[in-house]
């Protein structure tokens, strides 16, 4: 009976990123484009308003959905930021990162069977999340609209099965934006078929080019969407493990029951620095912003230049280059970068439908290392000539 | 100031080393405009001078200079107020910094010196005997844990996952 494991959980493959990882963590003097993570450390003021929480002995749990100080403070933040408005007390749950949010609320809102409409290339936890919740996970290609999600491609895959769309702009993998037209016609299909819109928000703050719209701040929209966004890029609190979820009282009633049974609440600890971050930090996120967006510019242009085809993504701290005309699939690509020129990429095709044919490169790393790693890039791609 | 001119002086101020090439390349200019920029932010003064942050300790034994810091007290002159012995002090080869400030004293020195003599003379011949300085304490910097904005002796950076999600 013991080898007879969860049978849902071994359809599922384990994450193609995870693969990569182990095979750069043997090799040396290796430029690093993989990472999904801020490169500058927490701001220090967050870091010593949790040293200070620590002093005073703050260690305990807190309530299930997270100290209503900090509820509070980031429902003001949202409104002052994004012009999202919640009630900090029946409209916000603070989770273990993003991460947890997905879960519990796709676990809050599937049944078996039920359909989650997911535009690929994506963020690598969503379909297995929403396969572990009993659902069923309709895919979309959005390679022919740049990446970004076609509201009448949508429109064709609805079924009255379909219970969720997941976007995420900016996105991880390519960095695009979802524009305010598209999201308003997206909206219009959720409420037309009764359907959630679950918007992964967590790179708001890293838009570059003009202000970021939440689905959340559309009109009408509140009632369909179901906002997740965190600390780790925002604030570079990766480690600290932070996130939420807002939505209707109705939602977050069920997702604080299985959060209350599975986490109870979020780290004490990230939560009073989570206070600091949302009041006082606008000027270090402006400069993580400011210094992201001069090696955004810089590495995409050279990218074109020696060859690789990239689109200038909006947001986020990756881009996603087209490497179809080398002829090698992305995980070939990427393992002989790594061999050859040691940079380490992570291939397209781990990101789901569309991803195949590019890479996803990070350019949250020094400046100088970027232009080794181009350099190193622009010697393979001779190399294949 | 315009935001781009703005954006080339931090750039440069963050890294004075950092080339044309990249400044431009970031901002989204051309690099005949960051040099034309760069020239004329130096002929304007604006630009005074390209500096190096440098943490002493790192040096081999005793090549590291001395550092004090003096608060000097004095009696404003008669219309020139604090600006004709601010000259006289400013020009010296040891004073690296020297600001006029509220508060208990006028003004702070910063002096540099190859050794503890040397900054100890210089106060006593040449600081404390110039007219109308009526009094000086010097303190001696012991160890230095940031400059200009930098953290020295930081430990490296890298401790993230080189493969993430
Ligand atoms: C789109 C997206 N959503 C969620 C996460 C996870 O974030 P968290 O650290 O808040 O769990 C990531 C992290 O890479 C991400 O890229």
């Amino acid at each position: 009976m013991k080898s007879d494991f969860s049978h849902i959980l071994d359809t599922i493959p384990p994450s193609g990123i995870r693969k990569f990882f182990d095979l750069v963590i043997g090799a040396k003097d290796v430029i690093s484009l993989g990472v999904g993570e801020p490169d500058f450390r927490t701001p220090w003021a967050i870091r010593e308003d949790a040293i200070f929480s620590l002093e005073q002995g703050k260690t305990s749990y807190t309530s299930n959905s997270g100290l209503l100080e900090c509820r509070e403070a980031i429902v003001d933040y949202l409104a002052q930021r994004f012009d999202a408005h919640y009630d900090p007390t029946t409209e916000i749950l603070l989770t273990f990162g993003v991460s947890e949010a997905v879960d519990i609320v796709l676990r809050s809102i599937l049944n078996p069977g039920d359909e989650v409409i997911v535009p690929e290339p994506s963020y690598v936890c969503y379909t297995p999340l929403v396969q572990l919740a009993g659902g069923k996970v309709i895919p979309l290609d959005t390679t022919s609209t740049q990446f970004i999600p076609d509201p009448d491609q949508i429109a064709r895959a609805i079924t009255p099965k379909t219970k969720a769309i997941i976007l995420c702009s900016p996105s991880n993998p390519t960095g695009r934006t979802i524009p305010k037209d598209t999201l308003i016609q997206i909206g219009k299909l959720a409420q037309a078929h009764d359907f959630w819109i679950i918007t992964d928000e967590v790179y708001a703050e890293l838009t570059y080019d003009g202000p970021f719209q939440s689905v959340a701040a559309l009109p009408n929209l509140k009632p369909s969407t179901i906002l997740l966004n965190g600390f780790s890029k925002a604030f570079a609190m990766t480690g600290w493990r932070l996130g939420y979820v807002c939505g209707p009282p109705e939602l977050i009633a069920r997702a604080t029951k299985i959060h209350q049974y599975s986490a109870l609440c979020a780290p004490i600890t990230a939560q009073y620095a989570a206070i600091e971050a949302v009041k006082n930090c606008a000027k270090d996120v402006q400069a993580m912003r400011d210094s992201y967006k001069g090696r955004r510019n810089l590495f995409v242009k050279r990218l074109n230049e020696i060859g690789l085809p990239t689109a200038l993504p909006e947001g986020a701290f990756y881009c996603f280059p087209n490497i179809r005309h080398t002829g090698l699939s992305s995980e070939e690509f990427a393992l002989r970068l790594l061999k050859e020129q040691r940079v380490a990429v992570v291939p397209g095709y781990v990101f789901g439908l569309g991803g195949e044919g590019h890479i996803r490169c990070c350019y949250a790393t020094g400046l100088e290392e970027l232009k080794e790693a181009l350099t190193r890039i622009k010697k393979f791609m001779k190399s294949l000539q | 100031m315009n935001p781009i001119d703005a954006q080339v002086l931090a750039l440069v101020t963050a890294n004075a080393r950092m080339s044309s090439d990249d400044i431009a390349d970031q901002l989204q200019i051309s690099v005949a405009q960051v040099e034309i920029l760069l020239k004329s932010l130096e002929t304007q003064g604006v630009i005074v001078q390209y500096t190096t942050v440098v943490d002493e300790k790192k040096l081999p034994q005793r090549s590291g200079k001395i550092k004090a810091l003096i608060e000097v007290s004095v009696r404003p002159e008669k219309r020139t107020g604090f600006e004709a012995i601010a000259k006289k002090i400013a020009q010296f080869n040891n004073v690296v910094d020297h600001y006029l400030v509220s508060g208990g004293y006028d003004f702070l020195v910063i002096v540099e010196g190859d050794s503890l003599e040397e900054i100890s003379s210089f106060v006593s011949d040449k600081l404390a005997s110039i007219d109308n300085v009526r009094s000086t304490a010097t303190h001696f910097i012991m160890k230095k844990y940031k400059e200009k904005g930098i953290l020295i002796g930081q430990p490296p950076k890298e401790e993230r996952l080189a493969v993430s999600p």
